[in-house]
């Protein structure tokens, strides 16, 4: 009996020492508690995942070289988990942030409450009809059809796609996914302002190309994985995978490795997860449709240090501050792959001194 | 109601023939009886022998598949407990019916509260007649205190007191006195005679003999379903009502054989209980003696045996088994040193009843059975088999559930799981409470045996015969305290209650060596 | 046995309906699939069976995943640590979790609801800390580890189909749980304990020790289904990895037999509730229902299943109550 009260004695001593390590640890905090007089900014994700690593990276590069603290906040949980912390964020008191909305439409008067108090600029995924005031991103709609055309590259001769992603109340990924749609049916270009979007749930078919369906996962990576396996039972003549968030190919990829159909099915993907270029350079999969995120977090400080100084000339003209698309495919990727790692490198060391510096 | 014609000669109440059958039994098969005006009528009879049913369909609950009933000479028919209320048959069940969260007077009005013009309850008017209705079973309370604060005694009281407020002719009690101390029993009593001078009948259903020859009128005996027979009050005795009951003689119940008595098989030393750590107690037992554990509810008796087999353990003083110092800290402990205790709570400390009877047998016995941890699964048939046989328990086979099974077989069963261990020590707590008078006479032989055995048996007793009628030697507890101890020739109805209501004797310390 | 016909039936029915409608339900890729994710949650749900027998909860599962996955991945690929120290130092560790838990129920009397439910923040929270909330992923090393999760071994003579590895895996966990829970004193006093723990106690057993011991092998198992998603999966979220497994495995071993109340369950229930569940989710994917609407089906045809189980078991009920009374 007695060495079971020290077992209890010792976990409650472990739980009390986890809790003051994680109480004064650096968790995801870029910023500290504000020793200094630095212009406070955050920069608020749709979620966890590497790609935002590489705009986290951005952010601490720009944070060097404008002089401000950006804090990364990562909602692990969706919309509601998003506006939990922007209101922390807002109450703590803030001089700008950087939001990539995860449901536009219905988050108008979240992002206008927080317009009222702080600068707000929106990137990666815009709210079009909120006070915002500009957008960096690329043109959701134009990298869908890059992606689409990377299909057409992939799958000459035509064929059944499906198409993955985490969630599609997102506005870049309805955007992302009517461009492939539009593109493999030869379609013309939409305008963004109106955006006619073809049903969830049917097969929509074309002349050569037939998008299946379109799978959720809601950021599961099991739930991707076992998605794109069951995909690939239900459907055998399945020629092709768009995976429309950076996880999502990689997912494909596993399935397709699982099933020994490596090649038979053309994966084409968004984003530069490892995987992912690990994929294009082994040839499984063709391409990827990468839209920089390093630059929307440099540029996302960058502007919001700007204005914290009321210098409006860092505002883009029209509003939005288009960052260029890349296409990855084999002959480009070791040398895109070996800058990522630089940039990548370059964000992680700062991020990194920051985090000892804090800690003394 | 008054339409009907009374007679004077017809009795108030009189069934003929009543049959009702379920699924896998026949509970009546043809009982008659008959209730005079304002009589205290006794419905003796052991469990399954079909006393429930019969006042389950006299008060409406279950309708008689065949059979006549006449209330005043009238015939009626009672199809639910609505028209049992009409015809002015009232039951006080053995589980109350009362709602805990309300107040007295909204329990006797509820369901039929008078109401005013727009359709409110008139509260003053039920307070003033609840009111009445408490004077009238003589309960000092007000109408307004809530049930749920109220003892089981007093709520039996507001169970009678509804009744009397729908002016009940027939009050059908069953087992009233299951869950009453002393004090409630004995106010009961007093009220059923009051009720009795007012010219209500009563019809009343009980295990316990005693209260039957004290309060009854007249007896009837149930068996299987059939009448067994009737008595008249002059000719009420427990031989009588227990020959009814089991067809067998009382002279046998209580059998008694001399037998040796061997060293100290369990002794007390200076043992303080968790509940009552301020009375030092000691006492002896001898291997083979049968030692009755009397006192009132409340008196520590519980509490003591939980403490001598490590349940509560002792906060001071030593337990000795056959000389040793063995004071459990955990039941391991105890079972370990030869003891064992079948508890008061059968059903929800002695058994565990949505398990087997053979895997409720052999629980305890597991371990020492044990092949290196797995199941000794043939030790373990032989051991079900031999207490199954020996306890002579009723089971379809070892595989039935036990809560299926009778009250007593399920006593038989806690037994029997201890008399496995082959105990050194056997502390029994309340051995035949809520079972039938045959199944209690298996029990009492079963205890004969083991003590001839050499088996040590100390057993706790709210019942004054069983104390009388078993025991070698008496200890008497009163608040915690060992008021004294009685050797067999000093027990008595009135020494017990003695030292139960806490005088002690000086006579009696002596005679304990 | 008769308690699992009813979730058999379910199972079948499933089934069989699956593959009228789609032939792709029974290829051979898509059955290795199916029992691979059968698997997994098979591990995970037997791990709270044994909890749930002693009439316990255990909430904690989903994060225990999450940071035993964390931790291996972490381990494994960022910090460079040998595998061989890093899934006994896991598994460890997933067992002090346990023992941790079972030890706040039966000495402190904090009820195992408080308990785990602090437990899936607290190793949420831990595993985030770690790894700084970044994902974690084996890239294209620890092949040969990954086998113990995506491997499959071939069946003489069939051609074709192969058994993924993580089945023999619960095939083993099962026959254990199975053998400890029938044939061992102590699966017959986790059994008594959870129907009735005071009369148990007063049958001389341990009750404390025995519940401490059905969290000790919760968690475990816990803690070895987190290292086998992470394999699996080959990329693990901090926050994601897990989440809302508990209510899988929780519903699969009350599916397949296990009461809440306590003292009822068999380890083939279980796995054929996981099975029920997994085969739900490919069932919608392979018949092209679209994703949104899943846990609608899933919800509506397990409360089908439940209530036709119900009913059937009424009506045997009351055709043995008959029997029995026209015999007399």
């Amino acid at each position: 009996m007695k060495d079971f009260t020290l077992a209890l004695k010792w976990a409650l001593a472990g739980t009390v020492a986890i809790a003051g390590l994680t109480g004064c640890g650096p968790a995801d905090s870029g910023s500290g508690s504000g020793s200094s007089e630095k212009i406070q900014l955050a920069y608020i994700t749709n979620g966890i995942d590497p790609f935002w690593d590489t705009a986290a990276a951005g952010v601490r590069d720009a944070e060097k070289e404008f002089d401000v603290e950006c804090e990364v906040v990562m909602p692990p949980d969706g919309s509601t988990d998003q506006k939990r912390l922007l209101e922390a964020i807002l109450a703590r008191g803030v001089d700008g942030i950087a939001i990539s909305p995860t449901d536009a439409d219905n988050q108008v008067a979240m992002i206008n409450d927080a317009c009222r108090v702080t600068n707000v600029i929106t990137h990666d995924s815009d709210a079009p009809d909120s006070d915002r005031i500009c957008f960096i991103g690329m043109e959701n709609y134009k990298a869908g059809r890059e992606a689409g055309k990377l299909v057409k590259e992939a799958l000459p001769e035509g064929g059944e796609i499906m198409l993955f992603v985490g969630r599609l109340e997102q506005l870049n990924s309805q955007q992302r996914r009517q461009g492939i749609i539009d593109e493999l049916l030869d379609r013309p270009a939409q305008s963004l302002d109106n955006l006619e979007q073809d049903p969830v749930g049917k097969p929509i078919e074309g002349d050569k190309y037939t998008i299946l369906d379109t799978r959720t996962d809601n950021f599961a990576y099991e739930r991707a994985k076992s998605n794109a396996e069951d995909a690939i039972s239900a459907y055998p003549n399945l020629k092709g995978m768009v995976g429309l968030f950076a996880y999502n190919a990689p997912a494909c990829l596993e399935a397709v490795k699982g099933a020994g159909k490596v090649g038979e099915i053309q994966i084409v993907s968004f984003d530069e997860q490892d995987n992912t270029l690990q994929g294009i350079i082994d040839g499984s999969i063709h391409g990827t449709v990468s839209q920089q995120p390093y630059e929307y977090g440099y540029h996302s400080v960058r502007i919001l240090a700007g204005l914290a100084r009321d210098d409006k000339s860092v505002l883009p003209e029209s509003g939005f501050l288009e960052i260029p698309i890349v296409t990855v495919k084999k002959d480009n990727v070791e040398s895109f792959w070996k800058e990522l790692k630089e940039l990548q490198g370059k964000g992680k060391a700062a991020q990194d001194s920051e985090e000892t510096e804090e800690a003394e | 109601m008054n339409a009907e014609t009374p007679s004077s000669d017809s009795p108030s109440l009189e069934v003929k023939n009543l049959v009702k059958r379920f699924p896998g039994a026949i509970a009546l098969g043809g009982v008659s009886m008959t209730h005079q005006e304002g009589e205290v009528l006794a419905v003796i009879g052991e469990n399954g022998a079909g006393k429930s049913t019969l006042m389950k369909i006299l008060a409406g609950v279950q309708e008689p598949d065949e059979g006549e009933i006449f209330l005043r000479g009238n015939k009626v028919r009672i199809p639910d407990p609505a028209s049992a209320t009409e015809h002015g048959i009232a039951l006080i069940h053995q589980e109350l019916n009362l709602a805990d969260n309300l107040d007295i007077a909204s329990n006797i009005f509820l369901g039929r509260e008078p109401r005013g013009k727009l359709g409110w309850i008139r509260q003053s008017e039920i307070r003033e007649k609840a009111a009445e209705a408490l004077e009238q079973v003589g309960l000092k309370e007000s109408v307004r205190t809530l049930v749920r604060d109220l003892s089981i005694g007093r709520q039996q009281m507001v169970e009678i007191a509804k009744a009397l407020s729908f002016d009940a002719r027939i009050i059908i009690m069953d087992e009233p006195t299951s869950s009453l101390s002393q004090y409630e029993t004995e106010n009961l009593f007093q009220l059923i005679h009051t009720l009795r001078e007012r010219g209500v009948g009563i019809i009343y259903i009980s295990h316990r003999l005693g209260e039957v020859k004290e309060l009854a009128d007249r007896v009837v005996a149930l068996r299987d379903g059939q009448n067994a027979g009737e008595i008249s009050k002059e000719e009420i005795s427990s031989d009588r009502m227990v020959q009814m009951m089991v067809g067998r003689e009382f002279s046998q119940f209580y059998q008694r054989i001399e037998r040796p008595l061997g060293d100290v098989a369990l002794e007390a030393r200076d043992l303080r209980t968790p509940t009552f750590p301020q009375h030092a107690i000691n006492f002896k037992i001898r291997a083979g003696e049968v030692v009755g554990l009397a006192g009132l509810v409340g008196a520590g008796r519980t509490e003591m045996l939980r403490c001598l087999f490590g349940m509560e353990p002792a906060t001071g003083g030593e337990i000795m088994v056959n000389g040793e110092n063995v004071t459990p800290k955990n039941p391991i402990e105890a079972i370990r040193a030869g003891i064992s205790l079948a508890p008061e709570d059968r059903k929800h400390h002695g058994l565990i009843l949505e398990m087997t009877v053979g895997e409720n047998l052999s629980l305890p016995s597991l371990k020492r059975d044990q092949n290196k941890g797995f199941l000794n699964r043939k030790k373990e048939k032989i051991l079900i088999d031999q207490m199954i046989d020996a306890m002579s328990v009723k089971t379809q086979s070892h595989r039935q559930i036990i809560q299926y099974l009778s009250g007593g077989n399920q006593q038989k069963v806690v037994l029997g799981k201890w008399l496995g261990m082959n105990p050194k020590v056997l502390l029994l707590d309340e051995p035949t409470r809520g079972i039938d008078v045959g199944a209690k006479q298996e029990i009492y032989k079963l205890m004969e045996k083991l003590a001839s055995e050499g088996v040590a048996i100390l057993y706790a007793s709210s019942e004054m015969e069983e104390i009388l009628g078993m025991a070698d030697r008496a200890l008497v507890m009163h608040e915690g305290r060992l008021t004294g101890e009685l050797s067999r020739d000093e027990i008595s109805e009135e020494s017990v209650m003695q030292l139960a209501t806490g005088q002690t004797r000086e006579t009696s310390q002596s005679t304990a060596e | 046995m008769k308690k699992i016909l009813g979730i058999l039936g379910l199972l079948i029915f499933v089934c069989v309906f699956t593959a009228i409608k789609s032939p792709s339900f029974l290829s051979a890729y898509n059955m290795e699939n199916t029992l691979r994710w059968t698997s997994l949650f098979g591990v995970i749900s037997i791990g709270v069976a044994f909890v749930i027998i002693t009439g316990g909860i255990d909430l904690s599962i989903g994060s225990v995943i999450g940071l035993s996955g964390t931790t291996l991945a972490y381990t494994l690929s960022v910090k460079g640590w040998s595998p061989y120290l890093v899934i006994p130092m896991i598994l460890i560790c997933s067992m002090c979790i346990g023992l941790f838990h079972g030890l706040l129920i039966t000495r402190l009397k904090l009820q195992p609801f408080v308990v785990t439910l602090c437990g899936l923040l607290l190793y949420r929270g831990i595993s985030r800390y770690i790894t700084n909330d970044q994902s974690q992923g084996f890239g294209s090393g620890f092949q040969g580890l990954r086998q113990l999760a995506v491997g499959k071994v071939a069946i003489p003579f069939v051609e074709g189909f192969m058994i993924p590895v993580p089945c023999f895996l619960l095939l083993g966990i099962a026959i254990v749980a199975g053998i400890f829970l029938n044939s061992t004193i102590y699966g017959r006093y986790l059994l008594a304990l959870g129907r009735n723990e005071m009369a148990a106690k007063y049958s001389g057993i341990q009750t404390e020790r025995m519940t401490l011991l059905a969290y000790v092998v919760c968690s475990t198992l816990a803690g070895l289904g987190g290292i086998l998603f992470a394999l699996d999966v080959n990329s693990v979220q901090p926050a994601g990895l897990g989440e809302f497994y508990e209510l899988y495995a929780i519903a699969a071993a009350v599916l397949g037999g296990c009461s809440l109340r306590g003292g009822e369950g068999s380890i083939l229930g279980v796995i054929i509730g996981a099975a029920v569940l997994r085969v739900l989710y490919n069932a919608i994917n392979i018949l092209r229902i679209p994703t949104h609407l899943e846990f609608a089906i899933i919800g509506s045809v397990i409360l089908a299943g439940v209530i036709v189980d119900e009913l059937v078991k009424r009506y045997a009920a009351r055709r043995r109550a008959i029997r029995s009374a026209s015999q007399e």
